[in-house]
């Protein structure tokens, strides 16, 4: 089992939590508008004619942060990490498998207390608080626009549902909205397909902005869209923000974008939060190795021509079992002993050594850190035992395993038992979940 | 004027005079767009030739009393004229011929349009009702709602429609009724199954998303996001089955399981089917060339709303 | 400085698009030349015709809608020394420089690779068709060889066995002459894997396209494209879809094969961050046109072109300041029978009279580096002269 989130009853008068609670600056304040607290989100995977639940891919899986009154907070990610789902919990789209998602209000408590109820069963008062206050943006502005309604529709629409407006007035507040966002009367009556990637992306967040809400989500706004309309767009969203005090979650795969807009940053790797902090010191001196292979892997068009990219090796673990200890110690390049390496890591790390587990019958666990893999014939099983040792695996995970031994044809392997790396507080209101100090 | 300027595929913008002239009211844009619509179905010389030839038999269907006189007591039950057994056609009395039994023919086909036109718009609404209903249940609820219904689905699926609807037309007898009945019982399924996928493909869109972030109700976001999206394959496929289900109820009727000397073509064609061996060829070609036609007019306009209407198509233009 | 010899010469190169309101000019009239070894980026944003420039070398732009390509793109063989016009090679000559002398790879690598086809299948087709030689080596069978089993396994070497050669090949006299044969394309193809650092490369053999993540079946596709070391390698946004940390490393790899094999490369990409820091050229292309083509250093420290210099500003950088971007206002203009004159003009914040009356060709600014713009190229008159219009590092005066 992997050291579990949701200890705390769901929608307890302080969101706050053991993790968040040690840090101050985050508590208790009334600038925060968003709080997500141990949010987690697992998908079944269901197998079979019985359609019978056979694992959990977890998404995300045990989130905390906040997100300032007037601030964005970039969320940022490979595919893959859990950004995106997140933002759709935060947004209401998904229901949470466990934790909550709180919206406040200027006196610092929940009006809208979401616990882990979906927003389709948002009931009353509160359901039309959290509409009206928190709306979202989508990356593929072609999808995201009924083919069929006219722009007035589209844009008009959050107004009729929320009975704001009807007939004339709604169009003349219709028009207010695109003129906001560059757009203009002329444009009310065309359909989504006659307008660049550029304009539909304005034209959903003019469809954002009909609420006034105090908060957008933003998924990816200009991942589709070219340089110079991405320009255009990130400064709409902007003068927006200052016009009209918005808080935006800023989620996205580009860091040069992210920079740029955010404040705070969250870096995610497989569902969980890596690095936590403010923009510039985050970016300045990164805590977490993922944190620095993204920097060091995405091009800057201000930097040296010849500055080399380097990546990361191998893939992103399967979601649905993730590595123990610290989730990024698979792919890490500074892992430690004490970064949580098992038994899977064994398998994972010598199978691409030619015939080292042709003869392989059988694993035996007793946990995730301590098993017996049963071969067909001793030698295959003092080869595996001398690789452990050898040059195929890292020196770190080496040093991990507590006893080593052979019996036949099997070999017993026990590694140190780690607990989950958690975020821990590096000051400077910086957050990161290493092992390693800063 | 900035706008109008897809990056991807440029399309022609109309001059900025024109532009100023046009209304700009929602009614009349949706107007317009339909009007483009009707003009690119009706750009098609065979899709018109397949709605002249549908227009055509409505009409015959509708106007059977002023064309011919209906039959008394029962104007579906073709009139018998003793005097004139198996009259070749041209006769004045019978302009095309009498079966071996002294019905008249021309009667047959003008009344049969009639019979068909009740049993294509029974079945079609029947089944089309039932088959979208089924089918954007399953589609948008999902879950257990959706396997318990497909699974019914899969049922009716694995038997072949025509045996089936034979086997149930047998069943409760031979009356014209019962033929109705039989389709519409197998033919919902096929519509079930296109909406079912519709509205699953319809509902991964963000725009169904954003409905839902604005706070609107799950039932107004199947009205206005999903169904006008989902539907149009069902609606191409309905038309189509307009003349399919005249051609698998002329087959039923043909080997028996409509009330005998019923004023319909598979009645007639099975008449006269006894007759082309001593060369009476009349009886059985007319009401079967009258079948034909029936199922190539709503077959080639269900083709031609295909491609107008097709969601993919419809994008690029 | 690599070397100076012209691969690929691209002259006055027009692709135009017959639709139905009219000509749709996507590509008009594009000169540019690649060099021997160097890579040369080819950017702009979508629509700007970079890719369908780049397809024409190797005839995959689709005909109809596409009109007749005119201009001509001369290639130079490296083995033979000879030159042919790519416009003008009909489909056999073309099909034997595609995959051997030219080879591309794709966005999508899901897509450019045939779902039904295992790794091994995927790569030994390419042997079978360009290295039967090396195939048939492998397997030993020379040149002098001449029995009816060496004939057997030869055509089964080129994948051109009948259903009866087949037959003939699974029974027992033949049967270990194919397993040779299977054998030695498997060599291959694993010796081609392992270049693209694919960790063991025998594992993933029997692999389809489906179970590979993106990163590596980019690797297998780039595999493919260099087995048979070819000339040029045409590279048409090929970690578009990939994360950064991967495409890193996917870009890594191409430079490193191209530096062992001395390949020239054109890579095509909206990303000029990414394109600065793996190209020695830059080609900038704006609505069907070249509108600045140095070297990178040049075009990124000096940009001249003031879609460039817009295009350079409007991209948030890890250095920039926080605030506004500078945008470029308005949008692309339609390609379809467009007015004279330069393209840019409608956005260009330094546009004349002569900017909408003529078009500007391109012309040196400095060594190596050009620019189509009347702001350096005033055509008959000197009263605008550089500085006068566009300052020097990039600012308006």
């Amino acid at each position: 089992m992997t050291a579990s989130q949701a200890s705390e009853p769901a929608g307890a008068a302080t969101p706050a939590t053991r993790e968040m609670a040690d840090d101050p600056d985050t508590t208790g304040d009334e600038d925060v508008l968003l709080s997500v607290r141990n949010v987690a989100k697992h998908f079944p995977i269901r197998e079979g004619v019985m359609q019978r639940v056979t694992g959990q891919v977890r998404a995300v899986d045990g989130v905390s942060f906040d997100l300032r009154r007037g601030t964005t907070l970039g969320l940022v990610g490979e595919s893959g990490c859990g950004k995106t789902t997140l933002g759709r919990v935060v947004a209401g789209l998904e229901t949470p498998t466990s934790g909550g998602v709180y919206l406040h209000d200027s006196t610092g408590h929940s009006p809208a207390g979401l616990g882990s109820v979906s927003i389709d069963r948002l009931q009353g008062r509160a359901a039309r608080y959290f509409r009206r206050n928190c709306q979202m943006v989508f990356q593929d502005s072609f999808s995201s626009l009924n083919p069929r309604h006219l722009v007035r529709d589209i844009v008009g629409r959050p107004l009729k549902v929320h009975k704001e407006a009807s007939g004339t007035e709604l169009t003349e507040r219709v028009v207010e909205l695109l003129e906001q966002v560059g757009l203009g009367r002329q444009h009310l009556y065309r359909f989504p397909h006659q307008f660049s990637g550029g304009q539909r992306q304005r034209i959903s967040i003019a469809r954002a902005l009909a609420l006034d809400p105090e908060m957008i989500v933003l998924d990816e706004p200009t991942s589709a869209l070219d340089v110079s309309v991405q320009a255009q767009i990130l400064n709409l969203l902007h003068r927006l923000q200052t016009e009209r005090g918005l808080t935006y979650l800023f989620i996205t795969h580009d860091l040069a974008v992210v920079r740029h807009m955010a404040s705070e940053i969250v870096v995610m790797y497989l569902g969980r939060v890596a690095e936590a902090g403010p923009t510039e010191a985050l970016f300045a001196d990164p805590i977490h190795p993922y944190t620095r292979a993204l920097l060091r892997s995405s091009p800057d068009v201000a930097g040296a021509g010849d500055a080399t990219m380097q990546g990361l090796e191998g893939n992103v673990p399967d979601p649905a079992r993730p590595p123990m200890g610290c989730r990024f110690h698979t792919r890490c390049e500074v892992a430690t002993p004490a970064c949580g390496w098992e038994i899977d890591d064994v398998i994972n790390r010598l199978e691409d050594v030619p015939g080292m587990f042709d003869e392989l019958v059988g694993v035996e666990r007793r946990s995730r850190f301590d098993a017996d893999l049963v071969f067909d014939d001793d030698t295959s099983a003092h080869r595996l035992a001398d690789a452990l040792e050898g040059a195929e695996v890292p020196v770190s995970m080496t040093a991990a395993i507590e006893t080593v031994s052979v019996r036949e044809r099997a070999v017993s392997i026990r590694f140190r038992e780690v607990p989950e790396v958690t975020l821990t507080v590096r000051g400077g209101g910086r957050r990161a979940a290493c092992v390693l100090e800063d | 004027m900035t706008s109008f300027v897809p990056v991807e595929e440029p399309i022609p913008r109309p001059p900025d005079d024109l532009e100023a002239l046009l209304p700009t009211s929602a009614a009349r844009v949706r107007a317009r767009r339909g009007a483009e619509l009707a003009r690119s179905i009706l750009s098609n010389p065979t899709t018109v030739a397949g709605l002249v030839l549908v227009l055509a038999l409505m009409a015959m269907a509708l106007l059977a009393p002023v064309i011919t006189e209906p039959n008394s007591p029962d104007p579906a039950q073709m009139p018998r004229d003793w005097g004139a057994i198996a009259v070749p056609p041209g006769s004045p009395d019978h302009i095309l011929g009498t079966t071996n039994t002294g019905g008249d023919v021309f009667y047959g086909v003008v009344w049969g349009s009639r019979t068909s036109l009740r049993l294509s718009i029974l079945v079609v609404s029947i089944t089309v009702t039932v088959g979208v209903i089924v089918g954007s249940v399953a589609g948008f609820v999902g879950g257990r709602v959706d396997e318990v219904l497909m699974r019914i689905v899969d049922v009716f699926l694995s038997i072949p429609e025509l045996i089936f609807a034979l086997a149930i037309a047998a069943v409760l007898g031979p009356a014209f009724r019962n033929i109705i009945l039989a389709l519409a019982v197998v033919f919902w399924v096929k519509y079930a199954r296109i909406m079912r996928g519709q509205v699953i493909t319809v509902k991964q869109n963000d725009y169904v998303d954003a409905a839902r972030v604005i706070g609107d109700s799950p039932v107004r976001i199947f009205a206005k996001d999903v169904l006008p999206n989902a539907i149009t394959p069902v609606v191409v496929q309905a038309t189509m089955d307009m003349g399919n289900i005249v051609l698998i109820g002329a087959t039923l009727s043909f080997i028996g399981l409509a009330e005998a000397g019923l004023a319909e073509w598979g009645v007639l064609v099975a008449e006269g089917q006894a007759g082309i061996s001593s060369g009476r060829w009349w009886a059985s070609t007319f009401p079967g060339l009258m079948v034909f036609l029936w199922a190539l007019g709503f077959n080639l306009v269900g083709d031609g709303m295909r491609d107008v209407l097709d969601p993919r198509t419809e994008k690029a233009r | 400085m690599r070397g100076h010899d012209t691969v690929i010469s691209v002259q006055d190169l027009k692709v135009h698009f017959q639709a139905k309101a009219g000509v749709v000019e996507a590509v008009d009239g594009v000169s540019f030349d690649v060099r021997e070894g160097e890579t040369l980026g080819l950017v702009g944003e979508t629509g700007c015709g970079k890719s369908v420039t780049a397809r024409s070398f190797l005839g995959l732009v689709p005909s109809p809608p596409a009109l007749p390509p005119q201009g001509s793109i001369r290639f130079r063989h490296r083995g033979e020394g000879s030159v042919v016009d790519l416009l003008r090679l009909d489909a056999a000559d073309m099909g034997r420089i595609r995959g051997n002398q030219i080879a591309m790879i794709f966005q999508d690598p899901g897509k450019a690779l045939n779902p039904a086809l295992t790794v091994r299948d995927q790569l030994g087709e390419v042997f079978a068709i360009h290295r039967s030689a090396e195939v048939l080596e492998g397997a030993g069978v020379g040149p002098d060889d001449h029995d009816f089993a060496d004939h057997l396994i030869r055509r089964a070497a080129r994948l051109r066995s009948r259903l009866l050669e087949r037959l003939l090949l699974a029974l027992p006299p033949w049967r270990s002459r194919r397993a040779n044969l299977h054998a030695a394309t498997d060599d291959l193809v694993v010796k081609a894997l392992a270049e693209t650092q694919i960790p063991n490369p025998a594992n993933i053999l029997g692999r389809y396209p489906h179970e590979l993540s993106g990163g590596m079946k980019q690797r297998v596709m780039i595999a493919q494209a260099l087995a048979c070391n070819p000339d040029v390698l045409i590279a048409d946004e090929p970690t578009t879809a990939l994360d950064v940390t991967v495409q890193a490393r996917i870009v890594q790899l191409i430079a490193d094969l191209q530096d062992r094999h001395d390949t020239s490369v054109l890579y095509i990409s909206h990303d000029l961050s990414l394109v600065r820091r793996i190209c020695d050229r830059i080609a900038v292309m704006y609505a069907g046109r070249i509108v600045e083509i140095g070297p990178a250093e040049e075009v990124f420290n000096h940009p001249k072109h003031p879609y460039t210099r817009g295009l350079l500003a409007a991209i948030p950088s890890m250095a920039s300041e926080k605030g506004e971007l500078e945008a470029i206002e308005g949008t692309v203009p339609e390609l379809i029978d467009p007015d004279p004159g330069c393209r840019f003009v409608d956005r260009c914040p330094h546009a004349s009279d002569m900017c909408r009356a003529d078009d500007p060709s391109l012309g040196a600014v400095a060594p190596d580096h050009a620019v189509s713009c009347f702001g350096y190229h005033p055509i008959g008159g000197s009263e605008l002269t550089a500085p006068s219009v566009i300052g020097e590092d990039g600012h308006s005066e």
